[in-house]
Formats: structure tokens, C-alpha cells, sequence
């Protein structure tokens, strides 16, 4: 068995992607869709919540997209949450099951869950900031022991906007997860359903700040209402932790696209810790 | 099956259409993705079903608004081709003038006889979904942006200045020749081939997204140019724009 | 290290012709009163004596435009593609060979780049001394790139008058003269009168930075809210020349490219520059680097600091190109100059 990091990173070049199989696409919205991407025999995706891979469609080019499935539950398959907002992103929106698409990576660093053992957890998701989130969130469901106390804010625009329905329904049932939900048009029945933006939520919450570590994924607009919004609650600059997007072109911390003043996000992030990101005028 | 595609020439010297036939000798393979159904310089049928249509030409007379918009209307693509439907082009350098001035000019006393006025781009009337810019227009470019159409998607072109691909092309800069090049404003894409060959950039391609015009007039006024020399260079493919800009 | 070897210039344009047997060879070549890098047929094609070239050798090392693999549409074979043309790149300054060890440590740090590697591998270097400074905007006294590097070169090439004292720095490099027999082994008192010819030249070398190349990424780091980016952003074209004609510019983008019957393509890598508009846009819409001032400050951030910062190497080797090139007169001479002034007036400048 080989990990595609090692069979990216030794093979003839970085750049030439191992071609997967799409095997599901599953409707997440309007606008987004949940691929399932099984890797040819012999190898597996050994990643890190957060962490990223470079998905291609030969002849139309390569994104980066961020790993939505959980590494307790990805070996040979793993998922992928996309939204069609570009070129190669409508293109994949048209595929089909049984369609190939290049992958390479995983890439950069994701978030370190063994620093997160044993302590309370807060994750704040905006938008499609879920998908990447939802990685972490089932890695600490599947290891449930290991963590304390978890809650989820989520902020989405519509109740048409929410992605991972199904899933969404089984955290609000867990009696270990609290999970509550802003909307800026609340048209939905749901039992903890704020309307307004997700930074309207943390006047619900109640945290242990000196045992609590957040964790902030979203829309380049949401990061600094939001870090304010847990920075108010006690949680310390170094127990906040953020995924920044950029245009990642080629993963490996080469070509300049991804970088935030000295950082290139494709290999230092795109986890980050928020003291060592708060003070780049190009992160937030 | 097939995508059927049609050709269209409205006011222009239809060079871009030669450019087209020519770059189908060289990329044969494309008469085997598409079925070409109306191409009036290169063939004598005129298919009116189609999917894909490429308009050269500007809209210079009322008539050709009920045209253009009956070709929006059958086709799912509509592809500018050329810097007269891009841009209005050398067409639109006659704006400047009152059209009846224009049409005293052209046809002296039989100036009522003739449909005309003011000539624009032919986005000016309907929407327009790709642009293959230039005078003419770039072979390669062209099989490019047929080529990302055939396979559904948005053809993107260069929005970096021609500057770029002239220092690629390691051409002595034409402001050290003296000359006027309005390279560091104007769309790239067609590899600098002006200076190339020594000819300052007349911005055939348009104009970058956000240039910087103020600056731009002090490199003119550093290298002992005026700004109306190079107002008369962009007037010859800008006039369109340059008139627009000044009513805005 | 291998004894240096002493070339008549006699017998110059015969070795060249030797080594065109077995290389494709390039150098700096005169074309309209400037200097680019291109092949040769003989050693009369050379321009050894030189100003900066407009585009500098890295193009032989990173292509303008490279395929990085090829591909059948429908993913049945991917296959990558390297570089092999066995090249000879004739007459590198020594500012270039700064540039050129930089890139060697960007492109093998983290994950090794196997199309430079490729590249590097079939690209033999020889070096050129430079005996006097290239012109106004150079400054690599300044930046202390007027003498060769450890590494980076194969051969080096030193300019003794009748004849050529070339330093042999790879076992590739002394293998060129392998089988030609013109050339002889240095001696006692070649090195002396090599010695002679390097002490001489630093008169011919003024500095032209009031500040110390050691102190620039501090410098940098102190300025990053300075209000010059934004005077700069003010003249600045956005052309996106300083970046294409920089030895230590390297970020580029990559595309597909299909054949119009879509069923094989490749993947493209291109020089890309930080300072047109569109570089730091994600897909979003969201431009992280929206203003003229930002990529201006990014520019000169990434030469004096973060390079610096990644690689122990400051990114600026002084050759001067950026600023020929510029045609608003924005040169790192004037800017490191302007930013050292404003440090030094206001030793404790207050973030805002």
C-alpha cells in the first residue's frame, strides 16, 4: 500500500495527479455537490483534517479543494464537498459517476488533532467552510472519548444553503453535541435556528475559555467579526485556530499564488493558528 | 451530434473570417468536431440552425440591431470575433464626427440614400458570451476559445498588458525607440508581435481591466510625447470607449 | 577543488566549436543595442563583454512555458515531461549565479520540482566574471553578488587579457574539456595574476545602497506600513515587467491546453507575475492583493525579506533589470535608498 502523498511526491513529478474514480455525486445544495473519490488499488489518502488535495479534470485544469471526509473514515475513498463557482468547478459539476479526475496531495498542513485531545471544542463554520469542518467533526465524533465538550455554530444564508443535511440532524440529536444554527433568512424548523449572521450566535453559548479550542472556518468576511466574537468569550489568541482559501496552484510552495505576506499557505497552512496569522495584513 | 456553427460579418474588412479559414488549415481536425453551417466567405450554403455563432464585424445601421438579435436569439453562444465586434473598432473612429457631417462626407448629396449611424460594439446591442479580440484575430486563439466552447466552458482571454509578452519577446522597448507603444495599458495575448516588428501597440485588443492612465501620461510626457499623439494612437481601435468614458 | 584551467583566447572559438559537437550551446548574444541570451553557432556570436541581459539565463532553467505532463483526455495515460537537451549556457554574472543557487534552494525545498531538477540536470553553467559594473541601475557590489558563488556554476570563466582563467567548480564542467587539448593546467603564478585581476576590479565596483545588504530584510520588515508603496503604486503601470526580467522571479501559473479534437492535452506552466491584478484572486472573487501599493510592497517584500526568510538568501541580487525596464523609473536602488531614509528619520516608527 502507498499514501498519494507518497505517490505524488515520488513520483516522476509533483505535478502529475493519480487519476481516481468519481464512484457518488450526492446533491449537498443548489450549488454545491459531495463527490466520493475512490484512489486506484494499493493506495490511500492519509490526511489530516483540513488539509487539501488538487483535484483535475484533464483538459480544463486543477483546484484546490479541501477534504470534507474525515481520516477515521477514509482509506481508498474520500470526500470531496464542492461548490461550482469557477471553470473547473462547473465541469465537475457535470460529471457523472464512473467519470476519472486527477488527484494530487493531501497538501499543507491541516489541524493538529492530537493538541486538541482532551479539551473542549467550538467550531464555527460560514457557508461551505462546513465541508472542510465536517472533516474534523466526524474525526472527533468517531473518537468521541478523546475530546470534550463539542459545539457547533453554523452560519448559512438560507435553510437551502445548508449542506449536510442528513448529518446536521443526527449532531442535533447527539446528546454530546451541541449544535446550533444562524440564518440570514430563517426559513427553516429547526430547534436552534438564530437568524442573523453566526457571529449572532455566541450570546447562546457557554464556554470554558481556559479549556476551549475554536476553530473558525469561512468566508474571507466572517474571520475577524468572528475571532472577535470568541476572543470575547476568554479563548486565547494561541486556542484559535483558522483555514484560509487562496488559489493554490500548484501545492507544493512554488508557484507564489497562495502566499500571505511570507507564508504560503499551500505548505504552511491552510490550518493556521491565529497568533501567527493575526498580525498579516493579506490574511483576513 | 455535431454543434452547428455559423459565421456572421457585419461592418468590416472581414480579415478575421480569413484568419479563421486560415487557421482551419493548419487545425483540420476541427471540421471533424463541428459542423460549420453558414460561412459566407468560405462556402455558399446558409444553414440558419446553429448553435455556435461568431459575429465579425461592428453594428453600424439600425438594420444590423434586428440582425444581431435574431442571431442571439438561435444561438447559445455568441463569440465576438476581432476588434470591430469587440471593440467598434476602426468603424467607430467616425464617431468623433456628427453622423451627418460623416454622411455629407461619404456620400455628399446622396447622403439620405444610405442607412448608417453611429457604429459600436456589438455588445452595444446584444449579450455577448466570448470575445476572441485583435486585428485580426490570433489563429491560435482562435482554435483556443473554439476549443474551450466545444467542451462547455467560459473562454477566458489574457487581462495582462502587452508589456509583458513584449519583455518575454526581449524587443527593445518602443519608448526607447521613440516611438508611442500603448503596450502598458492594452490587452495582451497576441505576443507583442507590433513591436515585434517595430510598430508601437495600437491597443487593437482593448484596453487591461484597470490601467493606469495618469501614469500612463507621464511616460508619454518623460519621453517627449503628448498626450494628443497618443490619444490619435487609440483612436484608431479605442474611439468607441474612449467617447463612452467621456459622456459617463 | 580541481586546479583551474588556462584557455588561450586563440584557442577559445575552438573549444566552442568542440563543445557544439555535444551541446546545444547559449549565451549572451548583442541584438539591437541590447543583450540577450541565445544560441550560438561560434564563439563569434559571443557577446562576453556585456551589460545585464534583458531576460536573464533563468529562462534556460525555468522555460517562459513548459509542459509539465501530457495527457489523453479520457486519463488512460498521463505521462510527465522533462527537459532533455543537453545545453551549454556560456557567459553567466555572477549577480545571475546568485539568482540561479537561489532558485536551485526555491525549487528542491519541501517538494523537489523534478521539471527544474531536469533542467539543472542537462544544463551545464559557465560562469563569467564580471570586471566592471553593468551600468547606473546595477548594484551588486551593494548587494554582494559581484563575485561568483561556491555553487551554481560548472566553469567560470575569469578574463586574464590574452587569455581565460576558468575555475572548476563540477566534474561535469572540467569534463568539457575532456578530448580537447588546447587548454593547459593553471599555474603558481596564473593564480597570482588571477588574484591581480580580481583585486583590481572592486574600484571598478562602486556601492550604490546607503544600506547594508544584511540589514534589508529588517529594513523591509520595519517598512512594511510605510506610505512609499503607495507613492510607488501611484506611477507604478502594473505592467508586470520588473517581475519578468527578474533572475529571482519564479511564481507562474499553470493551465491546460487541449487539442481541439479533445482527446489529448497538456498541462502548461507560465511565468506569472504579482503584479498584474488577477494574481491573488480566489475563486470567490476575492482579490487579497487589490491594490497597485500591495503588490508593489509584496514585490519588494518577497526580494528583501521573504526569501530571505525561506531560503537564508536575499531574493535582490542587484542586477539592475527591473529597473531598465521600468519605465516609470521605479528601481530598488531608489526604493531600498528611500526606505533606509525614512528608517533612519524616524528610528521608532509607529505602527498604525
Amino acid at each position: 500500500m502507498t499514501s498519494l502523498l507518497d505517490q505524488t511526491r515520488f513520483s516522476e513529478s509533483i505535478y502529475k495527479p493519480t487519476m481516481a474514480r468519481i464512484v457518488d455525486i450526492n446533491d449537498l445544495t443548489a450549488l454545491d455537490r459531495l463527490f466520493t473519490v475512490e484512489l486506484p488499488d494499493g493506495v490511500y489518502l492519509d490526511h489530516q483534517p483540513g488539509q487539501f488535495v488538487k483535484v483535475s479534470v484533464l483538459g480544463v485544469g486543477e483546484a484546490p479543494i479541501s477534504i470534507s471526509s474525515s481520516p477515521s473514515r477514509t482509506r481508498q475513498t474520500f470526500e470531496l464537498a464542492i461548490r461550482k463557482v469557477g471553470d473547473l468547478t462547473g465541469v465537475l459539476h457535470d460529471l457523472q459517476a464512473g467519470a476519472m479526475v486527477g488527484i494530487r496531495g493531501p497538501f499543507g498542513q491541516g489541524f493538529p488533532m492530537d493538541r486538541f485531545k482532551g479539551k473542549n471544542l467550538l467550531f464555527i463554520a460560514g457557508g461551505c467552510g462546513i465541508a472542510p469542518l465536517r472533516s474534523l467533526i466526524n474525526q472527533v465524533l468517531d473518537d468521541r472519548g478523546s475530546y470534550g465538550h463539542m459545539q457547533i455554530l453554523y452560519g448559512s444564508r438560507s435553510a437551502a444553503d445548508l449542506m449536510f443535511k442528513d448529518e446536521l440532524h443526527e449532531w442535533e440529536n447527539r446528546e454530546d453535541v451541541e449544535l446550533l444554527l444562524s440564518m440570514e433568512k430563517a426559513d427553516i424548523d429547526w430547534p436552534a435556528c438564530t437568524t442573523g449572521y453566526v457571529t449572532h450566535l455566541f450570546p447562546q453559548i457557554e464556554l470554558d475559555p481556559r479549556n476551549t479550542i475554536a476553530v473558525i472556518i469561512g468566508p474571507p468576511v466572517m474571520y475577524k467579526p468572528t475571532i472577535a466574537q470568541v476572543r470575547n468569550k476568554g479563548i486565547i489568541e494561541g486556542n484559535i485556530w483558522l483555514s484560509f482559501e487562496r488559489r493554490m496552484k500548484c501545492g507544493v510552495g512554488k508557484c507564489g499564488h497562495c502566499q500571505i505576506n511570507h507564508i504560503y499557505v499551500c505548505r504552511q497552512g491552510p490550518a493556521f493558528q491565529y497568533q501567527h496569522v493575526k498580525d498579516l495584513q493579506e490574511a483576513m | 451530434m455535431k454543434p452547428k456553427i455559423a459565421f456572421f460579418d457585419f461592418t468590416s474588412c472581414e480579415g478575421c473570417q480569413l484568419t479563421v479559414v486560415d487557421s482551419l488549415q493548419t487545425n483540420v481536425g476541427l471540421l471533424d468536431m463541428v459542423e460549420i453551417v453558414q460561412f459566407r466567405e468560405a462556402m455558399t450554403e446558409k444553414g440558419t440552425d446553429y448553435q455556435i455563432a461568431f459575429v465579425e464585424g461592428s453594428c453600424t445601421r439600425e438594420s444590423d440591431e434586428d440582425r444581431l438579435r435574431a442571431i442571439r436569439e438561435q444561438a447559445d453562444v455568441v463569440v465576438a470575433l476581432g476588434a470591430c465586434a469587440h471593440l467598434g473598432g476602426i468603424n467607430a473612429i467616425r464617431n468623433i464626427y456628427s453622423i451627418d457631417e460623416v454622411r455629407d462626407e461619404v456620400y455628399g448629396d446622396k447622403g439620405e440614400w444610405y442607412e448608417t449611424y453611429q457604429p459600436r460594439p456589438i455588445d452595444a446591442v446584444i449579450a455577448v458570451d466570448a470575445v476572441i479580440p485583435g486585428c485580426p484575430i490570433d489563429r491560435d486563439e482562435f482554435i483556443a476559445v473554439v476549443t474551450q466552447v466545444l467542451q462547455g466552458r467560459e473562454p477566458r482571454i489574457p487581462d495582462h498588458p502587452v508589456c509583458i509578452e513584449c519583455k518575454l519577446n526581449e524587443t527593445v522597448c518602443m519608448y526607447l525607440r521613440g516611438e508611442i507603444c500603448l503596450g502598458p495599458i492594452s490587452r495582451a495575448g497576441c505576443g507583442a508581435i507590433c513591436p515585434k516588428y517595430g510598430f508601437g501597440c495600437v491597443g487593437c485588443r482593448g484596453m487591461i481591466s484597470n490601467p493606469n492612465l495618469e501614469s500612463m501620461e507621464e511616460v508619454l510626457e518623460q519621453y517627449g510625447r503628448t498626450l494628443e499623439e497618443a490619444r490619435a494612437k487609440m483612436s484608431m481601435f479605442l474611439t468607441y470607449q474612449t467617447l463612452e468614458e467621456g459622456e459617463s | 577543488m580541481q586546479p583551474a584551467k588556462i584557455l588561450p583566447k586563440s584557442a577559445f572559438p575552438g573549444w566552442i566549436d568542440f563543445l557544439k559537437r555535444s551541446y546545444t550551446v547559449v549565451g549572451p548574444k548583442a541584438m539591437h543595442g541590447q543583450t540577450v541570451f541565445g544560441e550560438i553557432e561560434t564563439a563569434d556570436d559571443l557577446t562576453l563583454e556585456y551589460n545585464q541581459s534583458v531576460i536573464p539565463p533563468k529562462k534556460y532553467l525555468v522555460p517562459q512555458r513548459e509542459v509539465l505532463i501530457e495527457y489523453k483526455l479520457d486519463g488512460t495515460e498521463v505521462e510527465a515531461k522533462f527537459n532533455e537537451e543537453a545545453t551549454v549556457v556560456f557567459g553567466v554574472h555572477t549577480c545571475d549565479l546568485h539568482a540561479i543557487k537561489l532558485l536551485d534552494l526555491i525549487f528542491s525545498k519541501g517538494f523537489t520540482d523534478q521539471h527544474y531538477a531536469a533542467h539543472r540536470d542537462n544544463t551545464i553553467i559557465i560562469g563569467y566574471e564580471c570586471l566592471t559594473t553593468c551600468g547606473p541601475e546595477s548594484f551588486c557590489r551593494s548587494m554582494g553578488t559581484a563575485s561568483a558563488p561556491e555553487s551554481a556554476y560548472d566553469l567560470h570563466i575569469i578574463d586574464m587579457g590574452s587569455d581565460y582563467f576558468i575555475q572548476i567548480g563540477t566534474e561535469r564542467g572540467e569534463a568539457l574539456f575532456t578530448g580537447y587539448d588546447g587548454v593547459f593546467t593553471a599555474t603558481e603564478p596564473d593564480y597570482a595574476r588571477m588574484n591581480g585581476t580580481l583585486s583590481d576590479k572592486w574600484q571598478r565596483f562602486p556601492y550604490r545602497l546607503d544600506v547594508d545588504v544584511t540589514e534589508i530584510p529588517d529594513l523591509l520588515a520595519e517598512s512594511y506600513h510605510s506610505d512609499h508603496w503607495q507613492e510607488l503604486a501611484d506611477i507604478c503601470l502594473a505592467c508586470g515587467m520588473c517581475t519578468q526580467v527578474c533572475p529571482t522571479c519564479y511564481c507562474f501559473d499553470i493551465r491546460d491546453e487541449v487539442d481541439v479534437t479533445l482527446s489529448v492535452g497538456k498541462r502548461v506552466r507560465s511565468w506569472d507575475s504579482c503584479q498584474i491584478d488577477s494574481f491573488a484572486l480566489v475563486a470567490g472573487g476575492h482579490n487579497f492583493r487589490e491594490t497597485r501599493a500591495a503588490r508593489q510592497r509584496h514585490r519588494f517584500m518577497r526580494k528583501g525579506k521573504y526569501q530571505f526568510d525561506a531560503t537564508g538568501m536575499v531574493g535582490c541580487v542587484g542586477c539592475g533589470r527591473c529597473a531598465t525596464a521600468c519605465l516609470v523609473d521605479i528601481t530598488p536602488i531608489k526604493t531600498f535608498n528611500e526606505l533606509y531614509r525614512r528608517q533612519q528619520q524616524q528610528p521608532e516608527e509607529v505602527e498604525a
